[in-house]
């Protein structure tokens, strides 16, 4: 300190003091409320990455789709095709005639009126070789489309297929729009429920609900406690899923929030890339296989809200294996089969996943497990997004990864045929086996739907016994909303279908 | 000297564990899913945290790699800052004005700005943390080297080393540097704070220490995940970043004074 | 004289401005590895990183790059995002106000607070309240921001629930991250204005002016605050860096949409070109400002003209 003499006593000070002290007092102080938007807010992990349904693969954009697009066939609960936008006949079986219905979702938003050429455009666009969607793979039967008039349609098939319809659940565009190369993706037009309205940035999206208008405002909000945060202080309504079960627990012991939960068929599973010269190895496969303790894993960080899974499709799906048996948890058995890999093969692996807390918890008890019998796992997270990416075109060497609402067994052709190779499909750990290849054919081809699930049967049976993907869980949809938001009915697959009824309660809000 | 005693204490215990913690009895990997969050009990005093992994554990780990980063970190910035600032004081000439412009260039951005952006593009890890604080750290010790040699190296002592024909390098490592130490050893303990706090800021936003291994940043940044539920996890370690922070804040304070006491008298 | 200084200045800055760029562009290049590796991530296919080395212009030689990088910039051009495909200059653009904002909010906020809190500790200096500010602006230093947002969000956000969690939507939206971002600038300054008002105020003319009667509060503000401001306008343009640094945490931490976020989703997307000139751009805006800074107090203190860097 300098040399600076006091200068005054208190007294001389008293008025500067109380001068200055008010004007904190001012700073300090200074909250008003803010007058609660009428808009629903719902709080999402991650945004749409394309709101065009042609190119759209990841969960996000799938669900929102289903608000803004309507689809001419969907699944009921054993994962059979039903009518949506139209009913059909099979007139032989590779000749398939579609009848649009009456019904809702005949209007797009633009104003004009959904027909038969639309449904036309829509997937010859997806067939165009040109247009690249990932989604032309698995309609390669398609031989040709014939609009009849405005209400009916006719698929022709190149070879007989009993369970087509299962495939024609991509959204309608317009096709005055598709020819005009209309940017869907950043101005999707569609005649779903809700109606697009604006992406300001790349963390809101606006729609409106057409039936009445109201405005439903989706927000990233990629980090789940500020997402529970969020919801304790009103500023989002609702949230689905993405949120450790511990902050679920506490979400509700609050008075403020109501929760429903739904057991779910996302599949979570780890992938391997089958070319790379670590994980080529079935051994090694194997070997995570037996290391990983699932049930202890569910029990403790996911809550319990999971059920183990040995196969994509759930047991109770209609061409599900409800006798397969997993791996069991043998840490011994997974050294033992560590010990007798050639010397030569890397016991380090790279291990990506994407930034949410949620995931990187999942992968560091699985680099924990790992470690215990030998194996050194690094961890890298990225950004949603270019997590996404690196996976899509096979940049990785071990990923974990969910497949969220698969309705088909036309999964394993999309996902393990070696001809659905990204960019063909997403074969995007390069799996080759002559025997799954040809068990998908046969089952594809197959006319019944018994001899179809005795082929799947064995296919899923292969799978488990080579280890493309390590199949971990099926993980619980978790809805959580301020109490005065009503009608929300969740779906197994966790699509946000439930929106279309959602209302605010008059009486929740005045007590 | 009293006033060093609590600071002292909280940085001798912070070096300590730091250098000690690998010989301690510690578990702070040890992932056990049937302790997630729980709060203190004897086996972990601190509590568990988000994967049941002891705290005070992990608080212990931390110090070790803030310690490690911290010393790297101002030890390669005031060795080269230094040497540079000196060399470019004494020679003068087109070295000193390369010197200097590449001292204004560097001072032209935020300091953690530079590391957080070298870190992101060189990739996670300890490494490349010390390899990016380094890179913005050493301008201020050049700065300031050079400021000081340039006041005494018309000094008798210099120029009778230069008369008797003493080497370039030996007059600034044997002559110049040993008397400009004391500034940039009080500039030296503020950058030891500042480090500390830029390592947790590096790891708090992904960029720095990978999993498992701890930092206090990466425990704040998972602490604040489950902040509603666990208190116990963020306020740990930000209690113990924040002790070493303003222990090193206060020696600081102290170490300046004292040297300026000194220099006067 | 004036305008020679200005002149000096603007040539000084204009050479640390082509060495700003030159850096940001040596930050992308002498990175341990290939950039294009650490852009695709491990195991990339090598036609992949072909076409994103063409698409960088990374298969040129070096000087070349840095030539074309450099008329590129200085034409407006930073490239297009790796990520979204849009480009550089419009995110950067969309960004940009609610950085200012921010800036300017915690700004505000230090001087708010750091003005009362060092008047009050210098003119009672050694008492309890000199104690209290003091100690307030010790702990503002040695508090790293964020581990003060997450706090600040759980006290003014969930427990009074006055404030929002995070996101940018309104004033009231502002004020827990500028609190945030504006604590250590606070107790920095508050520090300084204490002890440069202590200098002022045993200075004679501040005598002179009490023994003419003056109201004591009218003497300490008109007098002492109003020399102590030249120190304090140095230290402001001094810590603008560090502030702008912190805004790359506190926004990350409250969701605010400004440029220090896009930095670190940039990092977390390996979008390197949006790291590379969202730095330039804030390393630009630093120059700048601190150009201004200077010319102002050269305009204010004649006697600056006269100083030369040694």
């Amino acid at each position: 300190m300098k040399g600076v003499r006091r200068i005054g006593g208190p007294r001389r000070h008293r008025q500067v003091a109380g001068w200055l002290l008010g004007f904190l007092f001012v700073l300090v102080s200074g909250a008003c409320s803010d007058t609660p938007s009428q808009a629903f807010r719902f709080g999402l992990a991650s945004a749409p990455l394309n709101l065009d349904p042609r190119y759209a693969t990841d969960a996000t954009s799938a669900r929102i789709n289903r608000l803004l697009y309507r689809r001419l066939v969907d699944f009921d609960e054993t994962f059979r095709p039903v009518p949506a936008l139209a009913t059909w006949k099979q007139v032989n079986p590779r000749h398939y005639r579609f009848f649009l219905n009456a019904g809702p979702g005949r209007t797009f938003h633009d104003g004009t009126r959904l027909t038969a050429y639309d449904v036309k455009a829509t997937y010859e666009s997806i067939l165009d070789p040109t247009q690249a969607s990932p989604l032309r793979g698995s309609l390669q039967v398609i031989d040709r489309i014939e609009a009849r008039s405005d209400e009916i349609i006719d698929f022709y098939l190149t070879q007989p297929d009993p369970l087509f319809p299962r495939l024609l659940g991509v959204g309608i565009l317009p096709r005055r729009l598709l020819v005009q190369r209309h940017p869907f993706h950043a101005r999707p037009v569609g005649s779903g429920p809700f109606a697009f309205q604006a992406k300001p940035d790349d963390n809101r999206l606006q729609l409106v609900r057409v039936q009445d208008g109201r405005r439903f405002e989706f927000l990233r909000i990629p980090d789940p406690t500020v997402r529970a945060l969020k919801l304790l202080a009103g500023e989002i309504d609702m949230v689905q899923n993405d949120l450790p079960p511990e902050i679920v627990s506490y979400l509700a012991r609050t008075p403020a929030l109501r929760i429903q939960r739904i057991p779910g068929t996302t599949f979570t599973y780890l992938g391997f890339n089958l070319r790379d010269p670590v994980t080529r190895h079935l051994a090694l496969r194997q070997a995570i296989a037996y290391a990983i303790d699932r049930e202890a894993i569910i029990a403790s960080i996911l809550g319990g809200a999971a059920r183990l899974a040995h196969s994509i499709l759930p047991p109770y799906h209609w061409a599900g294996h409800p006798a397969l048996q997993g791996y069991r948890y043998d840490p011994e058995k997974a050294r033992s089969l560590l010990a007798g890999l050639d010397k030569n093969v890397s016991r380090s692996l790279t291990y990506k996943t994407s930034s949410d807390p949620f995931r990187l918890r999942v992968a560091t008890i699985i680099q924990d497990q790992l470690a215990k019998i030998g194996l050194h796992v690094e961890v890298r997270s990225y950004d949603w997004g270019t997590f996404y990416g690196d996976i899509k075109a096979g940049r990785f060497q071990l990923y974990s990864l969910s497949w969220v609402g698969v309705k088909t067994p036309d999964i394993f052709s999309y996902a393990f045929h070696s001809r659905s190779i990204p960019p063909h499909g997403a074969n995007r750990g390069r799996y080759h086996s002559p025997l799954a290849d040809r068990l998908i054919e046969e089952a594809e081809a197959a006319q019944s739907l018994e001899e179809k699930q005795k082929l799947y049967r064995r296919l899923q049976e292969h799978l488990l016994a080579t280890l493309p993907y390590v199949p971990l869980w099926y993980e619980d949809h978790v809805f959580v909303a301020r109490k005065e938001i009503q009608g929300y009915v969740m779906a197994p697959d966790g699509n946000y279908d439930g929106l279309q009824q959602v209302y605010r309660s008059v009486r929740a809000v005045q007590e | 000297m009293k006033r060093l005693g609590v600071p002292g204490g909280i940085l001798l215990a912070w070096i300590i564990t730091g250098i000690a913690g690998p010989l301690l009895p510690l578990t702070p990997n040890a992932i056990d899913l049937s302790h997630v969050l729980q709060s203190g009990d004897a086996h972990a005093w601190l509590g568990y945290d988000d994967l049941g992994r002891p705290i005070a554990d992990r608080l212990v780990i931390g110090a070790r790699t803030s310690l490690l980063v911290a010393c790297g970190v101002v030890g390669i910035s005031m060795v080269l800052g230094s040497v540079l600032g000196a060399v470019g004081g004494y020679l003068g000439g087109w070295i000193d004005h390369l010197l200097v412009r590449v001292i204004d260039v560097f001072l032209a951005f935020p300091g953690i700005l530079l590391a957080i952006a070298l870190a992101g593009v060189m990739g996670p890890g300890l490494d490349n943390v010390v390899i990016a604080l380094s890179a913005v750290g050493w301008v201020g010790y050049a700065r300031l080297a050079r400021a000081q040699v340039l006041s005494i190296k018309t000094r008798d002592h210099v120029m009778a080393a230069v008369a008797v024909g003493a080497s370039r390098s030996r007059i600034v490592l044997r002559h110049l540097l040993p008397l400009v130490s004391a500034p940039l050893l009080v500039e030296a303990s503020f950058g030891l704070a500042g480090v500390v706090v830029a390592e947790a800021g590096l790891s708090f936003l992904g960029l720095g220490v990978q999993p498992p291994i701890a930092s206090w940043g990466s425990m704040i940044r998972d602490g604040t995940r489950y902040m509603l539920v666990a208190p116990h996890m963020v306020i740990a370690p930000g209690i113990a970043l924040f002790l070493v922070v303003l222990a090193i804040n206060l020696l600081g304070d102290w170490l300046r004074d004292w040297l300026d006491v000194r220099s006067r008298s | 004289m004036f305008w020679q200084v200005v002149f000096r200045r603007v040539i000084s800055a204009g050479g640390v401005v082509v060495g700003v760029v030159c850096l940001v562009f040596v930050l992308l290049h002498l990175v341990p590895g290939d950039p294009v590796d650490v852009m695709l991530g491990e195991y990339a296919r090598p036609a992949d990183k072909e076409a994103l080395r063409r698409a960088l212009g990374l298969h040129q030689p070096l000087p070349r790059q840095l030539a074309q990088y450099l008329e590129r910039v200085l034409h407006g051009d930073f490239g297009t995002s790796i990520y979204s495909g849009r480009p550089i200059g419009q995110l950067l653009w969309e960004r940009i106000p609610a950085t200012a904002e921010l800036g300017c909010a915690a700004l505000g906020l230090a001087l708010l607070l750091a003005f009362p809190l060092g008047i009050l500790a210098a003119v009672y200096r050694n008492s309890l309240v000199d104690v209290a500010a003091m100690s307030f602006s010790l702990l503002g230093v040695s508090i790293p921001n964020f581990w003060l947002g997450p706090m600040v969000i759980l006290v003014g956000a969930v427990w009074l629930g006055w404030f929002p969690v995070s996101g940018r939507e309104g004033l009231l939206s502002l004020v827990l991250p500028a609190v945030t971002l504006g604590t250590a600038l606070a107790a920095i300054l508050a520090r300084m204005i204490r002890s440069s008002l202590l200098d002022v105020l045993s200075e004679d003319f501040i005598r002179t002016a009490r023994a003419k009667g003056a109201a004591e509060w009218m003497v300490i503000l008109r007098h002492g605050v109003r020399n102590a401001l030249l120190p304090v306008t140095t230290l402001v343009g001094l810590q603008l860096g560090s502030l702008l640094g912190g805004a790359v945490i506190t926004e990350t931490v409250f969701a605010w949409p400004g440029i220090g976020s896009l930095v670190v989703e940039a990092i977390q997307r390996r979008d390197y070109p949006v790291v590379q000139a969202a730095v330039l751009v804030i390393a630009l805006a630093y120059v700048l400002v601190n150009l201004v800074t200077d010319v102002l107090y050269a305009w204010i203190d004649p006697r600056v003209r006269f100083e030369r860097e040694p």
